[in-house]
This record gives C-alpha cells, structure tokens and sequence, in this order.
C-alpha cells in the first residue's frame, strides 16, 4: 500500500500518551473513519493519480500553452485532487476512473503516462488529438478498462499484444493513426469486446482467425489497412455482428459462405480488395441486410438469384468486378433498394423487366456490361428514379417513351448502344434532368425542340448518332448548358443563332455534320466558351468578327468548311487560344498582324486557304508555338527574321506558298522540330549546316525551290530523319557519303538537281529505305552492288544520270521493288537474268542505254510485270513471249 | 462511425479525337492493336488532318492513303476490321512481322488493292471468302503463316492475280484449277495439308478438308 507514511507519522505522535486508552481507540477510530471518508486523509491515492497526471502533462509539447488542461494544477491545495480537473472523472472513492480528453490539440506520446497508476480507471478516451509515438504495452495494465479510443491521433508502431489483458474491454477503437504491423491474435481474447475499429491505418499481414471468439462483437471496422489473405471463416460465429466492413485491403481468396450465418448483419462491405471467386449464395440468408458492397473486386461467376431474398437490402453495389451471366430477376423482390450498381462488369442478357418493381430505386447503374436487348419500358414506373445509366452496353430497340415519366431523373446516361429510332419529344418531360447523354448510339430522326424545356439541363451529348434535320433554336432556351455535344451527325441547316443565349456554355462541339449557312454572330456573346468545334462541315460566309469577344476560348476549329472572307483580326483578343484551325477553307487576305498577341497559342493551322501577303513578324512573338501551318495558300515575301524565335516549333509547313527568302538566314537551330516542309516555294540560298542541329527532325522537305549548293555533310547528324526530299533545286556537288548514317530514312528524294560524282556504296546501309529517287541529275561511274542490301526498296529511280557499266546483278536482292528506272543512262552490257527475280516489279524502263546481249527471256515469268521499256539499246534476239511484251508499244521494244 | 461514399467512376469526357479523316482514324485504331517496340509508329500523329505525313503511308494527290509500308518492321499485335476502311489503299505491306490472330474479312473491302504481302507472320484462321472482291489485286502473298481450311474456290475469279504464295501454312483441301489458278508454280502451295489440284466434275472441292 502506498499509504503508509502518512499513517506512521500519526502513530508516532501518539506514543507517549499510551496510558489512555480511550484516547488511543477514539483516535484509532478516527484515524480508520478518516481513512474511509475524510478526503483529507485519503490524498495519498490522488496524489499519486494527480501526479502521474502532471507528469505526463509536463511530457506534452504543448504543455507550455496556458490554455491548454490548465484545470491541471496542484498549487492550490483545495485542487490537489484531479477529480475536479478538466477531463477526469473519479469514482466515488475519489479514484478516477475516466479521462475523456477528446478534440483538445493534445501533442506528445504515451511514454510518460503511468498507466499502473490508475487501477480504477474504465474509460480513456483521448480521440482526435495529436498524439504519436508508440502505443505503449503497459496499457495492458489498465485491467478494468472497459472503453479505449486513441483513434484520430498519429499512433506508430505496432498494436501491443498486452492489449489482449484488457479482458472488460467493450470498446476498441484506434482508427485513423499510423498503426502498422499485424492484428495480434490476442485482440482475440476480448471475449467482452462489442465494438472494433482499427481502420485507416498501415496494418497488414493476415485478419486473425482469433477474431472469431469476439461473440459480443457488433461492429467490426479494419478498412483502409493493407490486410492480406483471405477472410477467415471464423468471422462466421460472429453472431451478434450487425456491421461488418474489410473495404480497401488486399484482401485475396474468396468470400467465406460462413458469412451467411452471420444473421443480425445489416452492412457488409468488402469493396476494393482482391476477392476472387463467385459470390456465395449464402448471402443471401442475411435477411437483415441493409447495404452490401462487394465492388472492386475479382468476382466472377453470376450473381446468385439467392440475393432477391435481402427483403431490406438498400443499397447493392456490385460494381468493377468480372461478374457474367444475366441479371436474376429476382433483383425485381428487394423492393428497398434504393442504390443498385453493377456498373463494370461482363454481365450479358436483358435487363429483367422485374427490376420495374424497384419503387424506391433513386441509382441504377448497369453501364459498361454487354446487355442486350432493349430497355424495358417499365422502367417507366421507377419514379423514383434520379440517375439512370445504361451506357456502354449492347442495347438495342428505341428508348422507350415510357422513360418521360421519370420526374425526378437528374442524369439519363444511354450512351455507347446500339439505339435506335428517334429521340422522343416524351424526354423533354424530365424537368430534373441534368445530364442527358445518348451518344454513341444509332438514333436517327431530328432532335425534338421538346428539350429546349429542360431548363435544368447542363450536359446534352448526342454526338455520334445519325440524327438529321436542323438544331431546333429551342437549344437557345437551355440556360444552364455548359456542354453541347452534337457532332458526328447528319444535321443541317444552319446554326440556330439562339444558341447565343446559352451563357454557361463551356464547350459546343457541332463538327463533323453537313450545317451551312454562315457562323452566328451571336455565337461571339458565349463568354464562357472555352472549346468551339465547328469543322467539317459545309459552313460558308465571313468568319464573324464577334467571335474575338470569346475571352475565354481554348481551342477554335473552323477547319474543313467553305468559309470565305478574311481572318477577322479581332481573333487577336483571343488571349486564351491556344488552338487555332482553319484550314481547308476559301480564306482570303492577309495573315493578322494582330494573332500575334496570341501567346498562349500552341498550334495554328491555316493551311489550304487563299491567304495573300507576306507572312507577318508578329508570328515570330508566338513563342508557344509548337505546330504552324500556313502551307498552300498564296503568300508572297520572305520568312520574317523573327521565326528564328520560334524555338518551341515542332512542325511547321509553309510548303506551295510564293515564299522567297534565302533559305540559309532565315531559320536557325529549332531544337524540337520533328517535321519541316518549304516545298514549292522560291527559296534560294544554301541549305544551312545547322539543320544537322535538330536531334529529332524526321521530315525535311525543301523540294522544289531555287536552293543551290551543296547538301551539308552534318545534316547527317539529324539521326532521327525518316523523309529526305531536296529534288527538283540547283544543287551541285557529290551526295555526302554521311547520308548512309541515317538508319531510319524511309524516303530519299535529291531527284533533278546538278549533282555529279559517283555514289557511295554507303548508301547501301540505309536498311529502312522504302523510296529512293536521284534521277535528273548527273550521277555517274557505276551503281554501287550495295544497293542490293536496300531489300525494303518499293520504288528505285536513278534514270536520266550518267551511270555506267552493268547493271548489278545483286539488285535481284529487292524483292519489293514493284518499280525500277534505269533509263536514260550509259549502262553496258546484257541485262542481268536475275533481274527476273524481282517478282513485285510492275514497271520496268531500261530504255536509253548501251545495254547489248538477248533480251531474256525469263522476262516471260516476270508474271507481275505491267509495263516495260527496254527500247534504244542495243539488244538481239526474240522477244519474250508474255502478255506484257504482246501489250507494250512497238516503240517501247 | 464514418459513412463511406462510394464513388462510382464515370469516364464520360471523352475528347473527340480532332481528325475528320477516316483513313488516319483507321490507321491510328490499327496502331492501338499493335506493339511497336522500335516505334516505327512514332510519327503517326492522330491530330493531324489526315495522315499523309506519317511515316510508311503513302497517300495519293487527293490525301487518300494508297501504300502503308510497315514490312520487317518488328510489329507484333492484330489486324482490325478498321483496316477496310483504307478503300484507296493499293499496297498493303505487312510482311514479316510478328501479327498474330485472323485475317480480318473486311479487307475484302480494299477495292483498289494491287499488292497485299502478309507473308512470315503468324496470321491463324481462315483465307476470307471476300478476298475474291480484290478485283485489282495482283499479288496476294501469305506464304509462311498458320492459316487453316480451305483456299477459297471464289479466289479464281480474281483475274489480274498473278503473283500468288499460300506455301507453308496449314491450308486443306484441294488446290483451285480455275482462272489465275492455271498459272501458279506448285511452290506456292507448298507445305500445307492440301489434296493436290482439284479434279473437276469428280471430287467436291472442299474435299477431306
């Protein structure tokens, strides 16, 4: 006992007064009434609670902070009990027995609380505080506690097994901490235990099958762990369990049939784990439940039809698993259910008309299976019905008109079908709807001017359908719309320009459909427009000036229409653009000066217009500028210096425009360019070595133009070019031998300039190379045998050179070659037999040369040949009998 | 104790795919299905207009694909029906490669094909009857694969074939005597489970197969 001192000092002072026995007994009495009742006297059990109380208060990081358990005090002796102090609670023998120290921003560990120190204590409640450290094993101590809750702190470590001593224990909960490590099997012994939660924390490894003891339990909360293994079994005694919930473990193995026993359960989740296997039938004799969540599983197998007995079942979500089979129809009998998803899984069949008897149904989630058949039209009777989703499925038949009862649907998702017949007026009934989405689907008819009355309706997709006629103008009337969808369709007409009034909308997306008629200009008064995609379409008329009032716009596509007029150059106010297309149109006029305000504008495409003028500066401002297309149209001029600082450019096209510029100062080193095409313009001047400076250039096609020089050696450098094409120029020297070091070239193209010197056999290791023509120019020596190694070659054009010698005999190599000029040269010698190997040639000219021998005649098995030229040479002998030698003209022989 | 929301995800904003043209949506859905380890691919942007600057499509004057080139080029994966969506193709170059799976009908749809080489792959299945709607065609290579069953009798209606090779495969039945077929070097039927040529008026033509 601790009490002792305090008693000895009483009896030491009485010793010399023995003789009086009276005064001895009544000061015994005293001493022992004292010791029941006197609090006084009693102070050496608080002081040591009070003191152990204080002692950990002083461990606390904050405990500096006045405010924080200043009741906790022991400088007034009138409050030297903790009885009194905030949080603590005593018994009637002034022993505490509760300290309840919720939500008070307590910061520090376990370590300095003596809990030896309070033998009386049954109820410690320190949730939503901030206290972390280990949780210490000597809680095992408290014998008498009946409720513990640490949960909402920042606990580590491992769960003490000497928890398993706390055998009163009715209430267990650590939650929402850091605990990590196994579930000891010793949580087992709680034989008194009703209450565990230890979900959110890092605990893993297996569930005990210890667990199973707890018959007292009623709830039993371990999600948000990382446990793995199967459930055990043993949770199948567990008769008192009323809530029951493993979500968001890793869970593996199936669902133990066990649980079926597990009668008074009224919520059973196991969602997000790795369960495998079928759903047990057994759940089905779980007549008290309420909500069952298996989604997110493995499932597979059919549900059981045993399900339809769950009279009280409101919410089943059996989503994201591998479930097959149809949906039982008993599914029909579970007249609570309020939730029902099935959504993502590979069921198959019809939807069972039953599921009309779902009265109080408000979700029906059953997208992305491969249901068949149609929608029945008793889902009409589902009133209470808010969200419908149907989408990504095999549905076919029309929708049913029945489904404008619906009053309260708030989305209808039928996307992704096969429906269809025409959208009927009925839907411009569901006064709550949302979201409407039947896109996907092969609904045809017009769009009914019935769902301008859908006045809450913020999301309308009914692109990729077969719908025809014009937008009704009463889309104008759908005020809260923040996203219209109506592309990929067969509408015409013109565009309502009552969809001006749609001030919330964010995206219109009426591409890809046959609308004339020129662009609104009310469409410029949608000031919340981000995305507008009008393309492909047979749009005409003036691009309206008003559009540069969308401040908001991201991206503009105009393109593939027959608008006519100029580049309105209040595009230039359109600060958030960052894509801009409006090629294949009659755009006429200048480029804006003004588009270069567009500094957010990553792409700009303007090709195949009817632009004129020169290209301005100001495009060099577009620093964002990775994609610029401005090719077939008619400019004129130079490329402006300032494209020197178009350095973000990934491709860009100027190609067929009237350019003229010396190609060497005008462009400089654009370290991300993948494709470059100035075909068809005047570029003059040399091509500059610093091409050979853009690591990933892959097209580069400066072909006819008026570029003189030689081709650079270091182009060579550019490792990643897959299309060379420099022909039809006044370039002059050798090819570089450094050519053969492009092991991706698809295309090499240098025809028609005033090349000369003879080939190098590297050459020969361009292995990719699928097209190869250096006609017109004045190539000579001999072709180098290594181009027999070119075997993915499908067209070889080296006529009008200056080649001489035989033809190599290792060109039987190209078997793909379906096209080989060699004419106007001065190639020698007989025709090499092997050139009957080539199987895929169709078009043959050899004409033009000094070749001498007979005509072979294995020509006759070249049984693919179309056409063939071997005229003005100096070949003997008969003429192959073949089909293409019978068709050929007299002069071509 | 915490309710738990259950979130049912939605991937509802799909972005359209910004390209008008049918013939670069077909190419690009081939490339879905296959593996390109050496991203010959690389340069397929399917944002673009069309897909006429990709590297191994050829297109003609009008932006019509008429040559895809994809021969030795490392590709593993399967043919999709999207493939007959290529109506201007005239070249269909997929030879040695690792395609796996059927060869899918709808290139019986490539009406303006002249040569199809799909030979060293491993193409399962049947030969499709619809090939015999490649009027144009002039070589039809499949040599070296695993196709099975029958060469279908309709193929001698092809009257431009000139180049035909279905050796070393696991085709049955017996070989068609009819049109082009008269021409053809017994090497190219080589190497499979075929009767020999068919004996007109005596044996049915899908005979033991």
């Amino acid at each position: 006992m601790i009490i002792e001192p305090r008693l000895i000092f009483h009896y030491a002072m009485m010793s010399p007064n023995l003789k009086n026995n009276l005064v001895i007994f009544s000061l015994i009495f005293f001493i022992l009434f004292c010791a029941s009742n006197f609090p006084p006297v009693v102070s050496f059990y608080y002081m040591e609670e009070a003191h152990a109380l204080l002692k950990w208060k002083t461990s606390l990081q904050n405990h500096n902070n006045g405010s924080l358990l200043s009741s906790w005090t022991l400088n007034n002796v009138t409050k030297t009990s903790p009885c009194a102090w905030v949080g603590i609670h005593c018994n009637r023998g002034g022993r505490v027995n509760s300290i309840n120290l919720t939500s008070i921003g307590l910061k520090g560990m376990l370590h300095d609380f003596s809990f030896s120190s309070f033998p009386h204590m049954a109820y410690l409640d320190l949730w939503r505080n901030q206290l972390y450290g280990n949780i210490p094993p000597q809680i095992g101590n408290i014998s008498r506690l009946k409720y513990l809750d640490l949960s909402y702190n920042s606990f580590s470590g491992t769960i003490p097994p000497q928890i398993g001593h706390l055998s009163y224990l009715k209430t267990l909960h650590l939650f929402e901490n850091k605990l990590n490590g196994s579930i000891p099997y010793e949580v087992g012994r709680l034989c008194s235990l009703n209450y565990l939660a230890l979900y959110s924390n890092y605990l893993e490894d297996l569930i005990p099958p210890s667990l199973g003891n707890l018959s007292n339990l009623a709830t039993f909360y371990l999600y948000d762990n990382s446990l793995s293994g199967s459930i055990p079994g043993e949770i199948g005694n567990l008769r008192s369990l009323s809530d029951l919930e493993l979500s968001n473990n890793k869970l593996s193995g199936s669902i133990p049939p066990s649980l079926g026993n597990l009668s008074n359960l009224a919520t059973l989740y196991l969602y997000e784990n790795s369960l495998s296997g079928s759903i047990p039938c057994e759940i089905g004799n779980l007549r008290s439940l309420s909500n069952l969540a298996l989604n997110n599983n493995k499932l597979s197998g059919s549900i059981p039809p045993s399900l339809g007995n769950l009279s009280n079942l409101a919410t089943l979500y059996l989503y994201n698993n591998s479930l097959s089979g149809s949906i039982p129809g008993e599914i029909g009998n579970l007249s609570s259910l309020s939730n029902l998803a099935l959504n993502n899984n590979k069921l198959s069949g019809s939807i069972p008309p039953s599921l009309d008897n779902l009265s109080n149904l408000a979700t029906l989630y059953l997208y992305n299976n491969s249901l068949s058949g149609s929608i029945p039209s008793e889902f009409g009777n589902l009133r209470s019905l808010s969200k419908l989703s149907l989408g990504y499925n095999k549905l076919s038949g029309s929708i049913p008109p029945s489904l404008g009862n619906l009053s309260n649907l708030a989305t209808l998702y039928l996307y992704e079908n096969s429906l269809s017949g025409s959208i009927l007026g009925e839907i411009g009934n569901l006064r709550s709807l949302s979201d409407l989405e039947l896109s996907n689907n092969k609904l045809s008819g017009s769009i009914p001017p019935s769902l301008g009355n859908l006045s809450n309706l913020a999301t309308l997709y009914l692109h990729e359908n077969s719908l025809f006629g014009s937008i009704p103008c009463e889309i104008g009337n759908l005020r809260s719309l923040s996203d219209l969808e109506l592309s990929n369709n067969k509408l015409s007409g013109s565009i309502p320009p009552s969809l001006g009034n749609l001030s919330n909308l964010a995206t219109l997306y009426l591409y890809d459909n046959s609308l004339s008629g020129s662009i609104p200009s009310e469409i410029g008064n949608l000031r919340s427009l981000s995305n507008l995609a009008l393309y492909n379409n047979k749009l005409s008329g003036s691009i309206p000036p008003s559009l540069g009032n969308l401040s908001n716009l991201a991206a503009l596509y105009l393109y593939e229409n027959s608008l006519s007029g100029s580049i309105p150059s209040e595009f230039g106010n359109l600060r958030s653009l960052s894509t801009l297309t409006l090629g294949y149109n009659k755009l006429s006029g200048i480029i804006p000066h003004s588009l270069g305000n567009l500094t957010k504008l990553a792409t700009l495409y303007i090709h195949n217009n009817l632009l004129s003028g020169s290209i301005p500066s100001e495009i060099g401002n577009l620093r964002s500028l990775f994609n610029l297309e401005l090719n077939n149209n008619t400019l004129r001029g130079s490329i402006p210096l300032s494209f020197r600082n178009l350095t973000s450019l990934i491709r860009l096209r100027l190609d067929r425009n009237y350019l003229s510029s010396n190609i060497s100062e005008s462009f400089y080193i654009y370290p991300n360019l993948t494709f470059i095409d100035l075909s068809h313009n005047n570029f003059y001047g040399e091509i500059s070595s610093d091409w050979g400076r853009c690591p990933k250039l892959g097209t580069l096609d400066f072909s006819v133009n008026n570029i003189t020089g030689n081709i650079p050696p270091e182009i060579g450098h550019s490792s990643q070019l897959g299309v060379l094409d420099l022909s039809s120029n006044h370039i002059v020297g050798e090819i570089p031998t450094e050519l053969g070091k492009f092991n991706f070239l698809i295309k090499l193209i240098l025809a028609q300039n005033q090349l000369s010197g003879q080939l190098s056999p590297k050459l020969g290791s361009l292995a990719q190379l699928e097209h190869l023509d250096l006609s017109s120019n004045r190539l000579n020596n001999s072709i180098p045998k290594s181009f027999g190694n070119l075997v993915k070659l499908h067209y070889l054009n080296l006529s009008n050179n200056q080649f001489c010698r035989g033809i190599p005999i290792k060109l039987e190599e190209l078997i793909h070659l379906s096209e080989l000029d060699l004419s106007y040269n001065f190639l020698r010698e007989a025709i090499p037999s092997q050139i009957c190997i080539l199987q895929s040639l169709e078009n043959l000219n050899l004409s033009h040369n000094s070749l001498s021998g007979l005509i072979p005649s294995c020509f006759e098995k070249m049984r693919g040949l179309l056409r063939i030229d071997i005229s003005y040479n100096e070949l003997q002998g008969p003429i192959p009998n073949s089909t293409t030698f019978r068709d050929a003209p007299i002069e071509a022989l | 104790m915490a309710p738990i929301s259950l979130i049912l995800s939605f991937f509802l904003f799909i972005s359209p795919a910004l390209s008008t043209n049918s013939e670069g949506n077909a190419l690009h859905a081939l490339r879905s299905r296959f593996k390109d380890p050496t991203n010959v691919l690389q340069s397929w942007d399917p944002t673009l207009v069309n897909p006429c600057t990709w590297f191994h499509v050829t297109c003609d004057s009008n932006n019509h694909v008429i040559r895809l080139d994809l021969g030795n080029s490392n590709i593993s994966g399967t043919l999709g029906p999207e493939l007959g969506q290529l109506q201007h193709l005239q070249y269909l170059e997929l030879y040695m490669n690792d395609i796996s799976g059927k060869i899918p009908k709808e290139l019986g749809n490539l009406k303006s094909l002249v040569s199809m080489d799909m030979y060293q792959n491993k193409l399962e299945g049947e030969i499709p009857k619809s090939f015999a709607n490649l009027k144009s065609l002039k070589f039809l290579r499949l040599n070296n694969n695993k196709l099975t069953g029958s060469i279908p009798r309709e193929l001698t209606t092809l009257s431009d074939l000139k180049v035909f090779d279905v050796s070393n495969n696991g085709l049955c039945g017996t070989i068609p005597v009819d049109g082009p077929f008269r021409s053809f070097p017994m090497e190219s039927f080589e190497n499979n489970k075929l009767n020999g040529p068919e004996l007109q008026g005596l044996v049915p033509y899908d005979f033991g197969c």
